[in-house]
């Protein structure tokens, strides 16, 4: 529990990893061939870490030098770090090229031959193991690689420091770099079937860690709800996946997106079915309306899982999967057409959501809530822009369509930056408060039903956390996207580029463009309500008196992706990332004469675009996003310091910014019946319950019956009439030599009359 | 005649000399009368120490089966262009495949022994206040080495009648090597003679055995009544030429079937066969499961498949050996269900998989296989043979080493092996799933070949629209294959009833007696070798043998 610097010195032992890299290059090894690593690593590590952990339980080396476990994972996964870093700098700096994308295959996996419609087995199958690398793919291994490394680094400090995980946290490691190897592979996956076998070995990595409490109650009925609502989804994927197979005889990347038409041969009915069903999938995954349910209550997994799989990485697997969709629909190079319905689906589907879980974040107490609310919200956006794309793509308008395609990526970077952060963030929050609650308990402060999650007790804790509330604030920024910052440069291109789809294009585009611009709105009221709650005003609660920002490994990680959410966005944008991760460009670079040439190109094209419509939608956006909604929230939970306590100077500006706009009460709003129904989540878990109960729940209890009684039954009769039969046949050996000799006279007498009838 | 394709026979019968003559080498000394010369005779006097060593005549069966191993898997490598050995003997691929079999098993056996009848000859003699244990082990030490030297000459007569029955073509030959073998064995079964049950098994498997072979040698007379020549080939060309089937050939065939059929253990002839098993030591028990069971086989497989296969269409026998294989492999493992003597369990066991491989050789007699589906099945029947010694051997070599002396076998002797034992129990578990036929283990390969062999046989037959009426016209081959798969489903209780003993039951016994560390390692490296033959090289090369000895068998 010491917060001495030396804990640092554990990484030593990691030195040398840094130096797998190098050792590949010089032995000649090529980037995208060493891409197996990224996934081997942490492959390894997890059975390693499981069996260690078993064998050390306890002894004091594990426990202090390894952490149980969390610098084999560490090191793991600096091994795809690592890799991964090398892969993009080679691609970035243009050593490989590729035209759209690379593909290495290794091996082939499982190849059949196929019974073809004459009877003859002609047409050999091949599943093969292999990457497949295009921009999209480098963007999320770097997201994958390098959040999975932070929030393992922030784990040391946030589990480690934790009684109730001792002697468990080899467990947790285990399980997440079992999960990162899941993530890292679908990424990698040249495939759909790898894509898929990734995708399930997340999904059962989710409903462990989420469980990892499972003595509570409502953990374990959290995985149990994660794991089943996810597996509605992947049950469709899977039908999905099958149509596709049965479409193109094929899984692989490359056999399908060479030519997805089939030279004009393929039903666009069956490929929309096919791709719809994918879609649900990756609804279940990315919990969208209506699979949604689950992730809020994911949060009952330890905080770090939160960061790492419903904000950072597994959630944007449904993403990837819907990006991966753009090729079939792609009329400009052999493209389905007529699939225009589905881009408008995810368009709807991604508007309800952001609409829908931007309200009940209104209403959240629970810091991590608030967090998971605006993760579903924000995926929300990106998939109303992948909607679009998908729908301009197959409309043939490729430039709109490749832009908010790259837009929507783009705030999957942005977001997953910001996400990870924020929940590290808000994990170092309910770490300390916690910490200090236990402090004050141990002195003989009773504090019974104390809930460090919850944001009504706290506020003030801008002086006490002044590295937690400056990233807190920065991330909420990006999310929020004010200008200049994050997640502004990519949400005002899916806002745009949809509000541009509904106006000049398809009329029924305008539902989700009117949400997801409300919706603007709302996230910069509650992202900034979540913030001034628990940062500004007079402490609501003595425990923040108490808290200290002292744990060791947890500041680090929120330093370095509050710098690159504050920065990235703008730095990135200025080197045509849209384009790149659309795949126009080739290459990251500054596609303009100069540096300043290329700002003022990005600013004009954000603030002052030539389409006087655009410019309309960008000014709302920012006014309800920026303006309205923080002021909104600034009046109602906003207000100065306490006397005598000062923030750093970063958030300074802003807890006193907050107490300018006067308070407004709004206790009677909160007590009305649409704030309760916000409370209860709109009353979808108790729908979904009811509905489960009079349906899968009466089937559940009969086949339970008839595998009881008739299956089992069936079974132990034939189980107990062999016992009895064995114990009447051996009653014929009864061990006197005469009995025997009479049993052999009579099979010879047989043998001979049965001799004698064939030959007679 | 080339007398080196006899080559691993002769260094048995070498090797059998010399242990007869070395223990018993001592220091008298002849003198010439008249004179005070005295000339060692080396018989006679007292022994000198290295003679009287109970060690002895281990090692020199180890020394003498090695080379005799070595001997044989040369010509099993490069087989002789002709092998023919005087009238009556052929060395071939089928034949040093056999003896290879043979001498593997025996080889297992006598390391097994090492350990089970070991003897120091400075041992201390039973002193008062020893326990029980104690004592017998003392008085086990101090035992004189001829008994010793009597249990490996068995066993070396026990190669040579075995080695020689595999090589034979001629059913007189056949009839008296096996004999030999026989004889050996059923002083094997009774060789703990100081115990009840030692005696008592010995006695009923020679008495069962004895009347077997009486009706096996009179069937053999009949048929030289019907032909007046017992060479294999002459049979053989007679039956083809036979136009309908003479009731005294047919007679002869089925009365040798009933020798054979016991030493295979097939119903109902098997009976004596748990007794025996379970009153002998364990890897004499081993023996009789493997090598004893393989050569009944080679008998059966010269007598049924190259004597008493009509040209075309089925053979007689083949309605008789089906209905005794499916009895069999039932009767073999209901019996074992509720068996709680582990070695009456591996009888039964045993039994069984003589069932399977029955049906096997009966599908061949169905008419319907060509030449294909014949080597197929054969060489499944072969391999089978051959992965057997690893996981049948393997557990009669587990229970020996776990065995204590004069302790009644239960099976709940296993309790918790796998605290005290893990790497023993780890093993006996790889057997007991290899022997259920699990994959990816040995078993489920030979299993699986044997199954594909007969539906093989009975692949096209029985068009229809609906499965009844497909049922009804399917040949009724088939169901032999169905048998099997039934079986094996019920024999997987058994077996893993084994594991669940071992892995979950707790440990009642204590330590173990130490196992040696040379059987702990054979046994360990025989479990992964019952892997490495079901997948991958190892099981492509064994394959290869035993389909060039099924080639030569059939040819």
């Amino acid at each position: 529990m010491s917060g001495s610097s030396n804990e640092y010195n554990l990484l030593l032992p990691l030195i040398p990893v840094l130096l797998l890299v190098p050792a590949l290059y010089i032995s000649g090894m090529e980037s995208y061939d060493a891409a197996f690593l990224i996934v081997l690593a942490p492959f390894i590590a997890f059975p390693t870490i499981i069996i260690a952990g078993q064998l050390y339980n306890g002894n004091e080396t594990w426990k202090n030098k390894m952490k149980e476990g969390g610098i084999i994972g560490l090191g793991a996964l600096l091994v795809s770090l690592s890799v991964s870093v090398w892969i993009l700098i080679e691609y970035l700096a243009e050593i490989h090229h590729f035209s759209g994308h690379q593909v290495t295959s290794w091996i082939e996996w499982i190849s059949f031959e196929v019974l073809q419609s004459d009877y003859t087995m002609s047409s050999t199958r091949v599943f093969g193991v292999g990457v497949w690398i295009d921009s999209v793919t480098l963007m999320l291994l770097f997201v994958a690689t390098f959040l999975c490394f932070l929030i393992c680094w922030f784990s040391l400090g946030y589990m480690n420091t934790d009684p109730i995980n001792e002697d468990r946290n080899h467990r947790f490691y285990a399980e997440f770099v079992l999960f990162a190897m899941g993530m890292f592979g679908m990424v990698l996956a040249d495939n759909f079937l790898w894509l898929f076998i990734f995708w399930e070995i997340m999904g059962l990595c989710s409903y462990l860690l989420i469980g990892f409490y499972f003595w509570k109650e409502s953990a374990a009925y959290a995985a149990k709800k994660a794991f089943l609502t996810t597996r509605v989804g992947d049950v469709f994927l899977m039908v999905g996946l099958l149509i596709l197979y049965d479409i193109y005889g094929s899984l692989e990347f490359s056999v399908i997106f060479a030519d997805p038409s089939l030279h004009g041969a393929v039903n666009s009915d069956k490929l929309f079915w096919a791709l719809l069903m994918m879609f649900v999938g990756a609804i279940g995954k990315s919990a969208q309306f209506p699979l949604h349910v689950w992730l809020p209550d994911a949060m009952e997994g330890p905080t770090p899982v939160s960061a790492l799989i419903h904000a950072a990485t597994m959630v944007n697997a449904g993403l990837y999967l819907v990006a991966r969709m753009v090729p079939f629909v792609d009329v400009g190079h052999h493209g389905v057409a007529g699939l225009e319905d589905l881009g408008l689906i995810v368009a709807y589907i991604g508007g309800i959501t952001a609409f829908m879980a931007a309200s009940i974040a209104f209403v959240q107490n629970d810091i991590k809530k608030v967090l998971a609310y605006s993760t579903m919200s924000q995926l929300a956006y990106i998939f109303t822009g992948l909607g679009s794309a998908l729908w301009f793509y197959n409309h043939g308008e490729h430039h709109a369509a490749t832009f908010v395609f790259g837009a929507s990526m783009f705030h999957l970077f942005n977001h997953a930056m910001a996400k990870g952060m924020l929940f590290m963030a808000s994990g170092s929050v309910i770490h300390e408060v916690h910490h200090a609650h236990d402090h004050l308990h141990e002195e003989g402060n009773e504090h019974d039903d104390f809930d460090p999650q919850d944001m009504r007790n706290m506020g003030g804790l801008a002086s006490k956390m002044p590295v937690t509330s400056t990233a807190m604030m920065i991330g909420s920024m990006s999310i929020i996207g004010v200008p200049l910052i994050g997640g502004f440069w990519s949400k005002e291109g899916i806002i745009a580029e949809t509000w541009l789809a509904a106006l000049e294009h398809e009329p029924l585009m305008i539902g989700p463009a009117i949400l997801i611009l409300l919706t603007a709105g709302m996230t910069g009221f509650y992202m900034s309500r979540m913030w001034f709650m628990t940062f500004a005003g007079e402490p609501k609660h003595d425990v923040v008196n108490h808290v200290h920002e002292s744990t060791p490994w947890i500041k680090e990680p929120l330093v370095i992706l509050a710098v690159i959410s504050a920065l990235g966005g703008f730095l990135l944008a200025l080197f045509g990332v849209i384009d790149y991760l659309s795949g126009e460009y080739d290459h990251l670079a500054l596609h303009k004469p100069s540096l300043l040439e290329a700002i003022v190109y990005e600013l004009e094209h954000a603030f002052l675009p030539k389409n006087p419509n655009l410019r309309i939608v960008g000014w709302t956006t920012i006014l309800l996003s920026f303006i309205i909604g923080p002021i909104f929230a600034a009046r109602v939970h906003g207000g100065k310091l306490a006397e005598g306590h000062r923030a750093s100077p970063m958030v300074a500006w802003l807890t006193s910014l907050s107490g300018m706009f006067g308070s407004q009460d709004a206790t009677e709003l909160s007590q009305s019946s649409l704030s309760e129904a916000l409370q209860n989540r709109l009353y979808f878990d108790y729908y979904y319950e009811l509905a489960l109960s009079k349906t899968v729940l009466p089937f559940a209890v009969f086949a339970a019956w008839f595998d009881k009684t008739v299956i089992d039954g069936i079974v132990k009769k034939v189980a107990s009439y062999s016992v009895l039969g064995s114990f009447q046949i051996r009653r014929v050996t009864t061990g006197r030599a005469s009995d025997y000799i009479l049993m052999l006279t009579v099979g010879t007498l047989s043998i001979f009359a049965l001799a004698w009838g064939v030959s007679g | 005649m080339d007398i080196q394709l006899l080559l691993p026979e002769l260094v048995l019968t070498l090797g059998l000399a010399a242990i007869i003559i070395i223990p018993n080498l001592g220091d008298a000394k002849f003198r010439i009368p008249l004179t005070s010369i005295r000339i060692p005779v080396l018989i006679g006097g007292t022994r000198f120490p290295a003679t009287r060593d109970p060690r002895l005549p281990n090692w020199m069966t180890l020394a003498t089966l090695s080379a005799a191993l070595v001997a044989s898997t040369m010509t099993l490598l490069d087989p002789p262009s002709s092998g023919q050995v005087g009238s009556s003997l052929e060395v071939d691929q089928f034949s040093s495949l056999l003896t290879n079999l043979f001498i593997c098993v025996l080889i297992l056996c006598a390391v097994s022994a090492t350990q089970r009848i070991p003897s120091d000859p400075d041992a201390p003699a039973p002193s008062e206040g020893d326990d029980e244990e104690t004592e017998s082990s003392k008085t086990a030490a101090l035992y004189d080495n001829r008994r010793q030297a009597d249990f490996h000459i068995l066993l070396l007569t026990l190669g040579i009648g075995m080695s020689l029955m595999a090589k034979s073509t001629h059913l007189f030959m056949l009839f008296v090597c096996l004999e030999l073998a026989s004889l050996s064995s059923y002083v094997l079964v009774g060789f703990h003679k100081e115990s009840k049950e030692g005696g008592e098994a010995g006695t009923k498997y020679f008495i069962v055995g004895s009347v077997a072979s009486a009706v096996g040698i009179y069937g053999m007379s009949l048929l030289y009544l019907w032909n007046g020549d017992l060479s294999v080939d002459g049979l053989s060309q007679s039956w083809q030429s036979m136009e309908t089937l003479d009731p005294l050939a047919a007679a002869g065939v089925g009365m040798m079937l009933v020798a054979f059929g016991f030493k295979v253990g097939a119903a109902p002839f098997h009976l004596a066969i748990p007794d025996a098993y379970s009153g002998t030591s364990s890897m004499v028990a081993g023996v009789l499961a493997t090598a004893s069971k393989a050569m009944g086989f080679v008998a059966l497989l010269r007598l049924l498949v190259t004597i008493a296969m009509p040209a075309s269409g089925p053979a007689f026998w083949f309605g008789t050996l089906a209905a005794i294989s499916v009895v069999t492999m039932t009767w073999g493992n209901l019996a074992a269900l509720s068996s709680e003597n582990p070695k009456r369990v591996f009888a039964y066991s045993s039994v069984a998989h003589a069932g399977y491989m029955l049906a096997a050789v009966s599908a061949i007699g169905s008419g319907l296989a060509d030449s294909a589906a014949q080597e197929m099945i054969v060489m499944a029947v072969l391999f089978h043979l051959c992965v057997l010694v690893l996981f049948k051997m393997g557990p009669f070599m587990v229970l020996s080493s776990i065995e204590r002396e004069g302790s009644s076998h239960r099976v709940s002797g296993l309790n918790g092996l796998a605290s005290r034992d893990p790497l023993l129990a780890a093993s006996m578990f790889v057997f007991m799933l290899s022997l259920a036929g699990v994959p990816p283990f040995s078993g489920f390969l030979s299993k699986l070949l044997m199954i594909n062999g007969i539906v093989a046989v009975s692949a096209g037959t029985g068009g229809a629209s609906t499965i009844l009426s497909w049922a009804f016209s399917v040949e009724p081959v088939f169901w032999l294959a169905v048998a099997v798969v039934l079986n094996s489903a019920l024999s997987m209780f058994y077996y893993l009833r084994m594991g669940m003993v071992m892995f979950f039951e707790p440990n009642e016994r204590g330590e173990s007696p130490p196992c040696s560390p040379v059987v702990r390692a054979l046994i360990v490296s025989m479990a992964i070798l019952s892997l490495a033959f079901g997948i991958g090289p190892p099981s492509e090369w064994l394959l290869g043998l035993a389909q060039d000895a099924a080639a030569t068998l059939l040819s």
